[in-house]
């Protein structure tokens, strides 16, 4: 079993629940492969870098699974059969440093999860910490 | 006598911060390493060490796949504000 991570950008022109029904339709592929989700994380509807089949925005969602190494094929597979997705990335962590780095991103996902009233509030305190950072780096 | 030398020594920020690991997500931090048309900065400009700078182009470049950081900003293709939906 190796760690694994996949990000998604899904079609920005369906409605909340098909957007919804087709992430469930990807974790089944996952965990059907004999995957076990770890967390997930929705980053949510986002402006794109560029446009990709003149699409502006895209949802963003993230999924964090264990899975054996010969099953990644068929997932992205099934993945680029699936028309609703704009993008998908596969990630895997497999030095020891990578898997910590894993565990902790997975950590911070389920705290998010844990409480998604203050997700905006979040949000907005990270984007103030990293113009910080910015900044800092600038006058540095 | 060794030569002076003209130009500020420069070191990896990375190393300083002891940066284990990147993720392509936290496009925040890949700010650095951008210049301002969306290109990767050369290490002969950033200080950065060879292992950290090959972790940021790796990072960078799967961020670009997935839309999260632009390819190229040109005069026609011009992106407002790219980490304005920060998070």
């Amino acid at each position: 079993m190796r760690h694994y991570e996949n990000l998604v950008v899904v079609k920005p022109t369906l409605t909340a629940e098909e957007i919804q029904a087709n992430i469930k339709v990807i974790e089944e592929i996952i965990t059907s492969n004999g995957g076990e989700i770890a967390t997930t994380d929705s980053m949510g509807m986002r402006k794109l870098a560029y446009p990709i089949d003149r699409n502006e925005r895209g949802f963003y969602y993230v999924i964090y699974y264990t899975i054996a190494s010969s099953a990644i094929s068929e997932i992205e597979r099934r993945f680029r059969i699936n028309e609703n997705l704009l993008r998908f990335i596969t990630i895997k962590y497999d030095t020891n440093r990578e898997i910590v780095a894993w565990k902790q991103l997975v950590q911070k996902a389920i705290k998010r999860a844990g409480s998604p009233t203050s997700t905006e509030a979040e949000a907005e305190v990270a984007t103030n910490a990293a113009a910080e950072e910015t900044t800092e780096a600038a006058a540095e | 006598m060794a030569e002076r030398r003209k130009y500020k020594k420069r070191f990896c920020k990375y190393c300083e911060a002891k940066v284990d690991f990147m993720d392509y997500k936290d496009i925040g931090a890949l700010r650095f390493s951008l210049s301002e048309k969306y290109k990767i900065m050369p290490r002969r400009l950033t200080g950065n060490c060879k292992r950290h700078q090959d972790m940021i182009s790796t990072v960078i470049k799967r961020a670009r796949a997935v839309a999260l950081v632009p390819y190229t900003v040109t005069r026609k293709a011009v992106v407002t504000a790219p980490f304005e939906n920060l998070r």
